[in-house]
């Protein structure tokens, strides 16, 4: 069982109504993996669903079907991003 | 030169920064700023900006080294505020220094393009009582596509 640090910002972190949450689970498994479990286990957490939903894997933008590996140690979930 | 902060920018100040030797024969700068995005009076509309601490500076830094990989540059600073903004403050600064205006120009220009897209930002707009995050605009993800 491995533990990882999931945090959510901007609207996605408003919906869901917490800005982070330790997942304990098995890694290594895939973004969309995380994101499917997390939506099961989160108050509105079908909101990770949504299209346009955007991951990091430790402060590298990732996609869903990159592998969050065991010596993973943050991962986000955040809507597009907006800066400029 | 990459900072995240609060605190307003002295656009003076950074562009004597840029100046960094007697090869610079160009400086091109870029500021954004608060638009007045409501039919409100100014006095009655904030504007705030979130930021991913950590990742956001990584992605900062990666798309400055990306540009000092296209072009010859002299010096880069790339300055964007975070927290809560009013109608016309500054926001942003890129400025890049270069022997010639070409590369400056582009530079300045591919770093905005990278920085909409890349990242970790998030506006939100609030209106008297009313606020509401800003959309990602598709346009902004297309721009990328004439650096490829």
């Amino acid at each position: 069982m491995n533990e990882l640090n999931v945090v959510f910002f901007a609207s996605l972190k408003e919906t869901l109504g917490i800005e982070q949450y330790v997942f304990a689970g098995h890694l290594p498994m895939t973004v969309k993996e995380l994101k499917m479990q997390l939506a099961k286990l989160l108050k509105n957490g079908d909101a990770l669903l949504d299209k346009g939903i955007q991951s990091s894997i430790d402060f590298e933008f990732a996609r869903d079907g990159n592998i969050v590996n065991e010596g993973a140690k943050e991962v986000a979930f955040f809507p597009p991003v907006t800066g400029g | 030169m990459i900072k995240v902060q609060q605190e307003e920018f002295d656009v003076q100040a950074l562009y004597d920064d840029l100046v960094v030797n007697s090869n610079t024969g160009a400086v091109a700068m870029f500021v954004g700023l608060v638009r007045h995005f409501s039919s409100l009076p100014s006095q009655d509309c904030t504007f705030e900006l979130e930021h991913y601490p950590g990742m956001t500076e990584h992605n900062l830094q990666t798309i400055v080294e990306d540009a000092c990989s296209r072009w010859s540059l002299n010096a880069v600073t790339v300055v964007h505020r975070v927290g809560k903004l009013a109608v016309q403050d500054k926001i942003v600064f890129v400025g890049v220094s270069a022997s010639h205006r070409a590369e400056a120009f582009q530079a300045c220009d591919f770093i905005m393009d990278y920085l909409k897209s890349r990242a970790a930002f998030w506006k939100k707009e609030t209106q008297g009582n009313e606020s509401k995050w800003v959309d990602a605009k598709e346009q902004d993800e297309e721009s990328l596509s004439r650096w490829e």
